[in-house]
């Protein structure tokens, strides 16, 4: 699915001693931050902890590519990048709305952003397929739902790999858009925390003249985080997938370590921000 | 392991862009410090250069590591290389504190680690086994890393991390510093950060196909870079005196105008050529 049609890359299995050399990044990273940092551990550790929650949620959401604008293949119409981007931060913002509440119910309030975005654009994509290209909802990997129980094979069409968007596809986006909001906020919420407790000692401010300064800085290098986690997950689906159902879900345990290794070295340089 | 397709035909080569892109790049941002050298605002312009410079080197970037079949379109590797550029750079403005001058070449370098790591991992630990995939995402990082920074530079007329957080606000005539005011405060960063991602991730995206040409792609890049450039210079009333907001803007449009009529050129010479292409035949039926 390529845009070159040159056909997509990524092989099945794990790479040990890669995933060995990121474990040890991950280490390195967490060590160095406790040398330089000891205040920034546990963030960094909760940074890291958002990069696996969206790389896992990522996998759960239904990515159809352009196969699916052309009713070809099951999924919303578009690649991961932007659907993670769109669900991940529409969680993020409403996580950060939440902030000043306490971190559960900011992490609630991000979880129920993004898992809302989903639910709304999987409504509506199901509506256009449905009422506007005419094509009923069948999933390619599997002939019976696994939630529903609903039989596919004979709604499917020849040629294709199932088309619309079945029901636990619909589950799955859901499901992503929980996890990936939830995580988007998890990384604004720790990193915030850092640059509240360090810029006033740091650059000697007044604490009330750098809310809107901690603000910002924790938004954007979460959005970055978020987009970073969220594309190297993009690489280990190489494309498109269907929902938890898709054989290609079982590749996370890769996209987990890979993003929890680009979250940590991420995650470090924004915590040096305030260290040097 | 994938394929390579070849995307284009001729053009330069790969390394030479690298070179012109990240020493034109460096020596435009560099040229944004004559700013504080001279005590004035005028050079911010520079920023805006400094930004297309690494966008013309970053879309070729782009079309190598496409060229492999990545499988999540174009636009996935814009948003990578400027989500950990956008980090890359901002820790870098920090080591103003140390000395200003360190702050470009900071910028590349921890942009460059933090990219390598990247590319490590998108490589290896996902296995997608594309040959120049860490030296790609390496390079993309620093581009995204420079478009930031220059664009930065551009809005604020500095690159210093004390200058971008500090502001001036008006309140019934008395002039107060305020942090909300300032470039990361008011959280202009994230509008750079969209207009920086839209320009590397689209011109080849546009322009690719059978009949891609490595000219009209980079002319593409320009014209893409000058429009981001265009509403930089808006931006930067906020920031800058009317003076150096006046000639970021007529130099933007003077690019943006030039390129775009340039573009335009192009694909009608190109868009003749295809008028040539045969049309897909069917296999098998009436022949």
């Amino acid at each position: 699915m390529s845009a070159l049609g040159g056909g997509s890359a990524g092989g099945e299995g794990i790479n040990p001693a890669a995933s060995v050399i990121a474990l040890v990044i991950v280490l390195a990273s967490v060590g160095v931050a406790y040398v330089l940092y000891p205040a920034a551990l546990i963030p960094l550790i909760g940074i890291i902890v958002g990069g696996v929650l969206i790389s896992f949620g990522v996998h759960f959401v239904p990515v159809g590519g352009a196969p699916a604008a052309m009713g070809q293949a099951p999924g919303i119409a578009t690649g991961v990048a932007m659907l993670a981007a769109g669900g991940g931060l529409a969680g993020l913002f409403g996580g950060a709305w939440a902030a000043e509440l306490g971190i559960w119910v900011a992490l609630g309030a991000g979880a129920v952003g993004g898992g809302l975005l989903m639910a709304i654009t999987c409504l509506m994509v199901n509506v256009i397929y449905v009422y506007a290209m005419g094509i009923p909802a069948a999933s390619g990997k599997v002939d019976k739902d696994p939630i529903t129980g609903d039989t596919y094979d004979g709604y499917r069409s020849q040629g294709t790999e199932g088309h619309g968007l079945p029901f636990i596809s619909y589950v799955g986006g859901v499901l992503g858009g929980l996890f990936g909001g939830m995580g988007g906020t998890l990384i604004y919420l720790e990193l915030l925390s850092v640059y509240e407790e360090a810029l006033p000692s740091f650059l000697g401010m007044t604490p009330e003249g750098m809310q809107t300064l901690a603000v910002s800085l924790a938004g954007i290098f979460a959005v970055g985080m978020f987009l970073v986690a969220a594309v190297l997950t993009a690489y280990n689906i190489t494309g498109t997938i269907e929902g938890p159902h898709d054989p290609k879900f079982k590749r996370w345990p890769r996209a987990v370590i890979g993003s929890s290794a680009a979250s940590a070295v991420c995650g470090l340089v924004a915590i040096l921000l305030v260290v040097i | 392991m994938s394929v390579k397709i070849e995307a284009s035909e001729g053009g330069m080569d790969h390394n030479v862009m690298l070179g012109i892109g990240l020493v034109g790049a460096l020596v435009c941002i560099y040229l944004v410090w004559l700013n504080t050298l001279m005590s004035t605002e005028v050079f911010a312009f520079f920023g805006g250069l400094a930004a297309i410079i690494a966008l013309w080197w970053g879309t070729d970037s782009i079309k190598s590591l496409c060229s492999y079949g990545i499988g999540t379109g174009v636009p996935s590797a814009g948003m990578i290389a400027l989500g950990s550029g956008v980090v890359a750079m901002l820790f870098a403005t920090k080591l103003a504190g140390i000395s200003p001058l360190l702050v470009p070449v900071g910028c590349v370098v921890v942009a460059a680690i933090l990219g390598a790591i990247l590319g490590f991992i998108s490589d290896k630990v996902l296995n997608m086994n594309i040959p120049v995939m860490t030296r790609m995402i390496a390079e993309l990082t620093v581009v995204g890393s420079l478009t930031m920074l220059g664009f930065t530079a551009m809005v604020a007329g500095t690159f210093s991390f004390g200058d971008l957080i500090t502001g001036a606000t008006t309140v019934f005539g008395v002039e107060i510093a305020s942090y909300a005011a300032s470039v990361i405060g008011g959280c202009v960063l994230a509008t750079i950060f969209m207009l920086g991602a839209i320009a590397i991730q689209h011109p080849f995206n546009a322009c690719l196909g059978p009949n891609e040409s490595w000219d009209r792609t980079q002319m593409c890049a320009i014209e893409c870079g000058a429009l981001s450039m265009i509403t930089v210079a808006i931006m930067s009333i906020a920031f800058l005196s009317i003076p150096a907001v006046v000639i970021s803007f007529v130099i933007s449009i003077v690019i943006w105008g030039w390129s775009y009529s340039e573009l335009i050129a192009l694909s009608k010479r190109d868009a003749y050529d295809w008028l040539d292409a045969q049309p897909i035949r069917e296999v098998g039926g009436e022949q």
